[in-house]
């Protein structure tokens, strides 16, 4: 079990404010870390870092690939995903509404279809070397499909799909550009607990079938609990706590930050 | 119904009388007209009365109608007729479109004035197309269309007049020249969205009008470029009497001379040059990049995150769109053998982009309806003169109240997984 990422002295400060404060975690591959803490902790600012949607204003973050590391710092915007193989969701789902559950699957498999296609020529001279990876795109969007349980609902419009469902094809979506590390932003939000469960026996699915690493932010402890290997707490940009999950739950300073103290 | 509500229904049509009266008055009922030393006003109350009296009958059927909670009956079957055509019918209603279009010339009702109509037609038909890449699949709302037209037009003219080439070479080059005013207007506007976009564009089709008006040595500013060469048939021009060593179409084929011939030339141009760009549009869109353009319309940020370069996917759909734009705008320069900055104004961006949103974003037959019913109805009212726009808005606020997605707002998917169910 190697290491995966390692976050070194990460500070992002908005103007005054200090969203986060000097973080350092690791987290390894085929293992679920998962960072939780109060509302404005700071969590989804560190995965804008990582993601590169922000530029930290100090430290740094390496992604460990077979022997040699790559600083994360260097790639911005969509080079992160690209370059990078780091894939994220969002809190707030951002499917492709309007368009059918299959083409979600295949924009994220963009750039090898780009490739293929001859940057669009062999696509519209409708050449055979084109159809064949196109077809192994639709081959592999049907895997992740039967996974999730929606293959019969792949030409319908994502827009269209039950919450729940939109959370899972959100996820496999990622999973299509064959990340080495996935961020998932609170994905068991909005679900009920049927649902939590089977977004539990996903992520391990990916865990130890894909040898994906995944970062986790999330709110529901039945979730963080069941499925973690690792928990970063952080409060006010800062790691509070870092550990097991069971060490986690019996951590006097994360009772402290959620709860409050007494006085 | 109660009587209560007629009378409310009365009083409430009264009281639209009195807006229209209000608005219809100054404007309509007072008329300048130029005798001899100056404008003087002439009042034209019957018009006033006979618009407000218009008005006031259309409020009160309205208001009776919403009251019974029933629909008139010419409303419900107009209404479900026009939900009724569907992307599927579309496709049957492409291929009678199509061959209608193909034999439409030799139709014995056809005479020069319903050619020419319906060259208009297909040129817009090809705007149309053209700006549904940008506007319609990539979702990025372009108010300055009309920039590419013209520079198509100008460039078409300009290579046309001094190197006297042939349209088939200045042709593609007017293309290539627009497609690069596209990139050129793609770069700064980048990450610009919605309104802020809009905004810039329109700006960009005035700039381009502007420099074009004032850019004398090489446009001729205001006057225009004249005498840009018509197109010949491969080779054999449409003359009645060619140049010494020249042979005329009528002559090759032993026709008797009629402008008839270039007129209907000119229109399989255009019916091919559109069919071209719906061919290509219908095709790139089932391609990787086409899907991009629509995932950056649904959501640009789930786009970076899966490693599509918002950028380029941007910046092709306005080179394209821009280049189809620049083919029509040369097919335009060729049929007048004249243009000028007049001819590029705001309100051709305006019609446009009308056909393209009522025609249904991103539906190409939507389009063909549109430009059908939008020129078409504009055309047919020509003897209204300047009250002929009031058709053209009527028949918008009728697509709009019907229809409010635009004619044709379904979308098909790219690509199916279990084939066609229907």
């Amino acid at each position: 079990m190697s290491n995966l990422l390692s976050v070194e002295n990460l500070t992002m400060k908005f103007g005054g404010l200090t969203a986060i404060d000097n973080l350092s975690f690791d987290a390894k591959s085929n293992q679920i870390t998962s960072i939780i803490g109060p509302n404005g902790a700071g969590k989804t600012t560190v995965f804008n870092c990582l993601t590169g949607f922000y530029k930290p204003t100090n430290g740094q973050m390496f992604l460990y690939k077979e022997d040699s590391k790559i600083s994360l710092r260097k790639y911005t915007d969509f080079k992160i995903a690209y370059v990078a193989k780091v894939a994220r969701t969002f809190q707030n789902i951002r499917l492709f509404p309007a368009m059918s559950v299959l083409e979600n699957l295949l924009v994220a498999q963009h750039n090898e279809l780009m490739v293929a296609s001859g940057y669009s020529l062999f696509g519209l001279l409708n050449l055979k070397s084109y159809r064949d990876k196109e077809q192994l795109a639709v081959d592999k969007a049907k895997y992740w499909l039967d996974i999730i349980g929606l293959t019969h609902r792949a030409d319908d419009n994502a827009g269209d799909l039950p919450y729940g469902d939109q959370r899972k094809l959100e996820i496999v979506r990622a999973m299509c550009i064959e990340p080495r590390l996935l961020c998932l932003d609170e994905p068991a939000a909005g679900l009920n607990p049927k649902e939590s469960a089977e977004l539990n026996k996903l992520l391990k699915f990916i865990k130890t079938e894909k040898q994906t690493g995944i970062l986790l932010i999330e709110h529901d402890m039945s979730v963080v609990m069941g499925i973690s290997d690792h928990v970063v707490v952080l409060n006010y940009g800062k790691k509070i706590f870092e550990g097991t999950a069971n060490q986690t739950k019996n951590s006097k300073e994360v009772i402290e930050a959620y709860l409050g103290v007494d006085e | 119904m109660e009587k209560k509500d007629i009378i409310q229904s009365f009083k409430d049509s009264l009281f639209t009388g009195l807006i229209a009266l209000a608005l219809f008055g100054p404007i309509v009922g007072l008329r300048t007209v130029s005798k001899g030393e100056g404008l003087f006003i002439t009042p034209q109350w019957g018009i006033v009365f006979l618009l407000v009296g218009l008005c006031i009958l259309g409020r009160f059927l309205i208001n009776i109608n919403s009251a019974r909670r029933t629909e008139f009956k010419i409303f419900s079957t107009l209404s479900s007729k026009l939900s009724s055509i569907t992307e599927d019918k579309a496709k049957h209603f492409a291929i009678t479109g199509i061959l209608f279009a193909v034999v439409f010339p030799f139709l014995p009702f056809t005479d020069r004035y319903f050619m020419d109509v319906a060259i208009m037609i297909l040129t817009y038909i090809m705007l149309g197309w053209g700006l549904n890449i940008v506007v319609g699949l990539a979702g990025l709302l372009d108010l300055g269309y009309v920039a590419f037209y013209a520079v198509g037009a100008y460039s078409y003219a300009l290579i046309a007049t001094t190197f006297g080439w042939s349209f088939w070479i200045c042709l593609p080059l007017a293309g290539v020249f627009a497609a690069f005013f596209g990139i050129l207007l793609g770069f700064p506007v980048l990450r610009l969205r919605g309104d802020y976009l809009a905004i810039v564009t329109l700006g960009f089709g005035e700039i381009i009008r502007i420099i074009l008006i004032n850019w004398y040595e090489v446009t001729n500013g205001p006057d225009g470029i004249t005498g840009i060469p018509r197109p010949s048939f491969f080779g054999l021009p449409f003359k009645r009497s060619p140049d010494e060593g020249e042979i005329s179409f009528h002559l090759f084929f032993n026709l008797e001379y009629s402008t008839m011939h270039r007129i209907i030339f000119l229109y399989y141009l255009i019916l091919v040059l559109a069919l071209i760009t719906n061919y290509f549009t219908l095709k790139i869109r089932k391609l990787p990049v086409g899907r991009a353009w629509e995932a950056l319309r649904e959501d640009e940020i789930a786009c970076k995150s899966l490693g599509v370069n918002p950028t380029n996917t941007k910046l092709t759909a306005f080179a394209i769109g821009a280049m189809f734009g620049g083919f029509a705008g040369s097919f335009f320069a060729t049929r007048q053998a004249f243009i000028s900055p007049e001819s590029f104004t705001f309100i051709e961006s305006a019609i446009i982009v009308a056909i393209v949103v009522l025609g249904g974003m991103g539906s190409q037959t939507g389009v063909v309806l549109a430009s059908i019913f939008l020129i078409g109805i504009t055309e047919m009212f020509r003897d209204l003169e300047q009250y002929r726009m009031i058709a053209f808005g009527g028949a918008m606020v009728l697509i709009m109240v019907f229809k409010p997605k635009g004619i044709l707002a379904n979308r098909k998917p790219t690509i199916l997984m279990h084939g066609d169910k229907k």
